[in-house]
């Protein structure tokens, strides 16, 4: 009840609010609460207010944060800057402005407008049919007049005595023409001709259009022709004057800019230039990519994680493919660059700039999505992954464990607080010393009853479920179920195993931490030891005596932490004088670590009985001095004397310790047999579940550092993997590697050429250099 | 209510309809700037538009194979240009979108210039502002007002620039203007016209409450305009000018070339969009953390790269690094050009006087400070005259006037007949007789502040108008 308001401890679930006994389900801990509260007359309602009201308040965040969410994904691809005070985010989403179409409108006036121009395009084409479709050089000029003017009728020479186009007057020198298309009249220069193989081409392609399609090799060769066609019949000067046309047809400026724009969209449609060509290439490649990437990326990170989801060798097949693509996009945006540069007349500036940028925001894109390819492990670095992440994983179960089995020893350390207090809820300082004992004395038969009677394990309570559900389904006669089930409890067993393989590594683990701060603490120890035993005054004697006694106080409070501060905080607390003062009441059992150092002669690991035994008493009784109780047994040997071996008083402790605290817990009973000096040297068999005898990854002593043997050995490897595995085993992708390095650096020289940055460009190229060389030696090492 | 935002979407829906292939964005000279506020061009070219071009450009070549984007306001000589564009189509295909309001009869001559049918898409996309940050757009008018009357141009433009803020806001609003100011007033006439007419458009989702369209006239105060400011990006936009988020750099002594003009925009650069509400002093020693950052992430050019490893680390960071180098050296240039210039013409001494003259109302004191700076040679002739301008607005009727006084100083001093003018004018614009409230007063400031606050919660929209009267 009072860690309700203890700060340092946060804790979620279903917790009852009375004794935050923490129940799997909210009708696990309606039922509890029915059972277990509903006789106390507390004011229960106040507290579950304040729970309420806690609720509410993380449910406010949490929907809050959805809230957020949702206005994010509202207005999606906006960078989420502060806006110095003004957020964009704490407005409403906002939706598309308004608009307004005005195509229905424009295609009807453009649909009556359209008519009318088609119109007059195909009656031109059909006239232009009809002036071609006889033989013109064989037949004689009045004929071909006579044919002209049944396909048109010419308008009158009286009614226009100017031309309409210049404006030039009619008269015997300027003489009238008349258009074969609609029949008007204009004077010679604004006569326009019309050649046999441009007319023929128009109406060949309307005619084709109606039926096939024309083949492209002919329109080139008919624009040639027609221009040809034009020169052949300025040279025949004789039937210019003799006005007899035998390969052109005279038409008005009109008829022939409509007719040339009829041409014009003949030719847009056949012909696609080489850079649309390209570009759609481009395009393909670029949706490759991003269809392709983001399934890599996903292999890639699974991989990296150490999971088996995604193979290996369909990842690096996918990468390799991917990077083919981007070698493609590559080169594709490199040849649209360069299109038609060498051309005579060179292109119009503006097709320049649509080459640059295209090439530009290719290589955005590759540099964009290249560098998010991430590297594959090797083969070696992947089966290193696997390992670790199976580590990861056994190590989160673990602390989840330890996790369960705090709350429940907490939940019991509380229970007995509770009755503690009623049996002997007199003056504080009497019941310091008996608390302890009580609470042991008090949880032997409890805890051991616990452990004979159900597993406190969950994993062995579900395998004697599953064992007895086993015997069941044999008597039931199901086979199908009993094999399910023994599969089932194969698993099971095969997980148990394995986490108390993990437990033992981790105790082992936690021992060497503890043996190295003890192994610190003695160092300070000794040293004031020897401070002392030069002969210092009584003042500075009780100073370090308290000083050894706070030493072990931070110390169980917090056993995983890291010796220096740890030291610091001894040190800190050693110099304050107030705490000295009443520190120098328990100076005697301060001096405890001493007769251990001499009894085991390895004092570090004498030492480290006390933390490690005493644990169970930090939550409870936070005042209080471990070595009260051996006050008695060790102050004999202690005072002054350091290096006469005691056997029996340190003997004592552990014992007595281990006696104690054994059934409190199982962890804690482990770390003390695991701990203890006498089993530890042989082998980490004492440890009751380590059935696989698997050896701790690492010895103690081998210990530089006292860290998470979890996290050392898999940071380390994969690093010494790497470059191992880098120079001799994975060679290929090396080089892929590099090749790839080269490959983006020349963009970036691209680029910075492109900007101008000259000092960028040059520093890039030293390193394109270096890694060509790199390469260049690498292939040779590997010939 | 993001005017950033909403242009932006505007613009994306352009590209995203007109589907893929290579296109060309074809603007006139004030959606260029439109465009170009809201969008980069890296990012515009991922959505394929790889060329912009001007219509009234007439050295344009005929590329068939792109599509045109129009996106034009809706202006005569606009439609003309491109009703010649359609006579002769250079690109196979347009879309488009003008930025207001077209009349049908301009619809329909387009319509009767595409011969060839090009056309695919004609709308109206109303972005017809520029939007600066999500919450404060400009039309870019300089002087729209003759004396106290509205230059009837830059009228209707204001107004259309209002009414395509409110269309693009998706908001049908209650109008509220000042009552003193007879331009808010036709204003406001103008707006409510064009709702009225269009009120089609305006069929929005109603809102219990309507939102609100305040529209203020400067003259009501035109003190704060003439002080120095001290955040980042109003004393940029003071002392260097910001032009649709360009700030022309050139003047700055011993300029490298690349940084002649930079652009600061929010919507691009974190550490402007992070730091451009702060004041000078905060810049600074962010600027300094900016650097420190900096100087972590730059590759040490001395350091051979010797591994794979370097090198792969090299490769993956350099982007990073480059886009970093170019937002530091950009800041530092422009933060150092300002401490220069602040230093130069030592504005912190003025602005102190300034403030004085705003907040204050010791006459004496301020009267000898104001001829104290005016006496100094290193204060330039456009501040020399914003004090006398304050003193003007703050003293007009003080007993003790001293306007004629200072106004020889300023004569002694050299200062224009420009700037000398503009004394009497902001007095004209914004002086007693025009100010519904007592500007000075500190009560009324409070008032006021409380009552803008007010109308902001009863309306839940506020358009900050900038209302950009040099006169």
């Amino acid at each position: 009840m009072a860690s309700l308001d203890d700060p340092g401890e946060v804790r979620e679930g279903f917790l009852c609010p009375l004794c935050l006994k923490d129940l799997q389900s909210f009708y696990q801990l309606h039922s509890h609460y029915e059972e277990e509260h509903s006789g106390e007359d507390r004011d229960v309602k106040g507290q579950i207010k304040s729970l309420v009201q806690k609720a509410r308040k993380a449910k406010n965040r949490l929907l809050k944060r959805e809230g957020d969410d949702r206005a994010e994904s509202g207005t999606h691809g906006y960078e989420s800057f502060s806006y110095g005070g003004v957020d964009p985010y704490m407005w409403e989403p906002q939706e598309l402005g308004a608009m307004r179409s005005h195509l229905s409108d424009f295609k009807k006036h453009r649909a009556a407008r359209i008519d009318h121009y088609v119109v007059e395009v195909n009656k031109l084409i059909i006239r232009l049919e009809k002036l071609t479709a006889f033989d013109r050089t064989n037949t004689e000029s009045a004929k071909i007049r006579a044919i002209e003017k049944s396909v048109v009728p010419w308008v009158n020479d009286q009614d226009v005595p100017f031309c309409p186009d210049c404006g030039n007057k009619f008269s015997i020198r300027n003489r009238r023409h008349h258009c074969r298309l609609c029949g008007s009249i204009m004077c010679k220069k604004c006569m326009e001709l019309i050649s046999l193989p441009l007319a023929n081409k128009l109406t060949s392609a309307s005619k084709d259009s109606l039926s096939t399609h024309t083949s492209p090799s002919q329109s080139p060769n008919s624009v040639h022709g027609s221009r040809r066609g034009s020169i052949s019949s300025v040279s025949s000067v004789s039937s210019v004057l003799d006005e007899k046309d035998d390969d052109r047809i005279r038409c008005c400026t009109h008829c022939k800019d409509t007719l040339l724009k009829r041409e014009q969209q003949i030719d847009e449609k056949e012909h696609t230039p080489d850079i649309v060509k390209l570009y759609e290439k481009l395009r393909l490649c670029m949706e490759k990519v991003d269809q392709k990437a983001p399934e890599y990326i996903k292999m890639a990170a699974s991989l990296n994680a150490g999971e088996t989801t995604y193979s290996l060798e369909h990842a690096s097949d996918l990468r390799v493919e991917v990077q083919k693509v981007y070698e493609l996009i590559d080169a594709l945006s490199k040849k649209i660059l360069t299109l038609d540069l060498k051309q005579d007349p060179p292109p119009h500036p503006n097709t320049l700039r649509l080459q640059r940028m295209i090439r530009y925001s290719a290589t955005l894109f590759v540099q964009e999505k290249l560098l998010g390819l991430m590297s594959l492990p090797t083969k070696e670095q992947f089966e290193e992954l696997k390992k670790k992440r199976k580590q990861e994983i056994e190590r989160k179960r673990i602390l989840e464990r330890q996790a369960a089995l705090e709350s429940q020893r907490r939940l019991e350390e509380r229970r007995s607080d509770l009755a503690s207090r009623a049996t002997n809820g007199e003056v504080v300082p009497p019941r310091r010393g008996p608390a302890p004992l009580r609470k042991a004395e008090g949880w032997l038969p409890l805890s051991e009853g616990q452990r004979q009677s159900e597993d406190p394990d969950p994993l062995l309570q579900q395998i004697h479920n599953i064992t007895s559900f086993i015997r069941q389904a044999k008597a039931a006669d199901r086979t199908d179920e009993v094999l399910m089930l023994q599969e089932n409890l194969r698993q099971l067993q095969d997980e148990y195993d394995q986490q108390q393989t993990e437990k033992a590594i981790e105790l082992s683990r936690r021992q060497a931490e503890e043996e190295d701060l003890q192994r610190e603490q003695l160092q300070v120890l000794r040293e004031r030891e020897w401070e002392r035993e030069q002969g210092q005054a009584a003042s500075l004697h009780t100073r370090t005596r308290s000083l050894d006694f706070r030493e072990i106080r931070p110390f169980q409070l917090e056993p995983g932490r890291e010796p220096r501060t740890h030291l610091a905080h001894a040190l800190d607390l050693g110099s304050s004088p107030a705490q000295s003062s009443t520190a120098t009441k328990t100076s005697p059992p301060s001096l405890a670590p001493e007769p251990f150092r001499g009894w085991s002669g390895s004092p570090a690991l004498g030492q480290e009985f006390l933390p490690q035994s005493t644990p169970s008493q930090r939550s409870e009784a936070p005042s209080l001095n471990p070595f009260d109780e051996e006050e008695d047994l060790a102050s004999p040997s202690a005072e002054g004397t350091a290096s006469p071996p005691a056997p029996e008083p340190s003997l004592g402790p552990p014992a007595r310790l281990l006696r104690e605290y054994n059934p409190f817990e199982e962890e804690e009973e482990e770390e003390a047999v695991a701990g203890n000096p006498f089993a530890r040297p042989d082998s980490p068999a004492p440890n009751p579940f380590d059935e696989e005898d698997e050896p701790p990854p690492r010895t103690p002593a081998s210990l530089p550092v006292p860290g998470n043997p979890f996290e050392e050995a898999p940071c380390t490897n994969p690093f010494e993997e790497d470059s191992d595995g880098g120079q001799e085993g994975a060679e290929p992708i090396e080089e892929e590697l590099l090749l790839q390095q080269i490959d983006n650096i020349k963009a970036y020289i691209f680029d910075a050429k492109q900007c101008g940055r000259l000092d960028e460009v040059e520093v890039l190229t030293e390193n394109l250099r270096e890694l060509k060389r790199t390469l260049a030696k690498q292939k040779g090492g590997s010939d | 209510m993001n005017v950033v935002f909403a242009v932006k979407q505007y613009i994306s829906k352009m590209i995203e309809d007109s589907g893929p292939g290579m296109k060309v964005l074809l603007m006139d000279k004030e959606t260029t700037g439109i465009v170009s506020m809201v969008y980069t061009q890296s990012e515009i070219l991922q959505k394929e538009v790889y060329l912009f071009e001007r219509i009234d450009s007439q050295n344009r070549e005929i590329m068939k194979h792109l599509k045109a984007i129009c996106f034009l306001r809706p202006t005569k000589e606009n439609v003309d240009y491109l009703i010649q564009e359609l006579r002769r189509p250079k690109y196979s295909i347009y879309f488009i979108y003008f930025s207001n309001v077209i009349s049908k009869s301009d619809v329909k001559s387009l319509a009767e210039a595409d011969e060839q049918e090009v056309v695919a898409e004609v709308q109206e996309f109303y972005g017809d502002y520029i939007a600066v940050n999500p919450h404060l757009f400009s039309l870019n008018i300089l002087g729209c007002c003759q004396g106290r009357n509205w230059d009837p141009v830059q009228l209707s433009r204001t107004t259309q620039g209002l009414t395509a803020l409110l269309l693009s806001l998706k908001k049908c609003p209650m109008i509220r203007y000042q009552l003193s100011s007879e331009a808010a007033k036709r204003l406001a006439e103008c707006v409510k016209q064009v709702i009225t007419k269009e009120y089609e458009l305006f069929e929005f989702r109603r809102t219990e409450v309507p939102p609100l369209l305040l529209i203020l006239d400067r003259c009501d105060d035109a003190i704060t305009p003439l002080l120095n400011q001290w955040t980042y990006q109003a004393m940029v936009h003071e002392l260097l000018g910001i032009n649709n988020n360009r700030i022309d750099l050139s003047r700055v002594p011993g300029i490298s070339k690349d940084l002649r003009e930079v652009v600061l925009s929010a919507e691009n650069d974190e550490f402007y969009a992070n730091n451009m509400h702060l004041n000078f002093a905060e810049i600074g020693s962010n600027i300094k953390n900016l650097m420190e950052d900096f100087q972590k992430k730059k590759p040490k050019e001395q350091q051979k790269l010797e591994s794979i490893a370097d090198m792969k680390a090299f490769v993956e960071n350099y982007p990073q690094f480059k886009k970093m180098s170019g937002t530091v050296s950009k800041h530092v240039t422009v933060v150092g050009e300002l401490s220069r210039l602040v230093s130069e013409r030592n504005l912190l001494e003025v602005s102190e006087v300034e403030q004085e003259l705003a907040c204050q109302n010791d006459h004496s004191s301020a009267l000898q400070n104001v001829k104290r700076l005016l006496q100094n040679p290193r204060v330039t002739e456009f501040d020399a005259a914003r004090l006398v301008m304050l003193y003007a607005l703050h003293y007009e009727r003080h007993s003790s006037n001293s306007l004629p006084g200072l106004m020889m100083d300023l004569r002694n001093k050299g200062v224009s007949e420009k700037y000398r003018k503009l004394v009497s004018a902001v007095i004209e614009y914004g002086g007693k007789r025009v100010r519904g409230s007592d500007l000075f007063s500190p009560k009324d400031a409070v008032a006021i502040t409380k009552q803008f606050l007010k109308g902001l919660k009863t309306s839940g929209y506020h358009c900050v108008y900038h209302w950009r009267s040099h006169l």
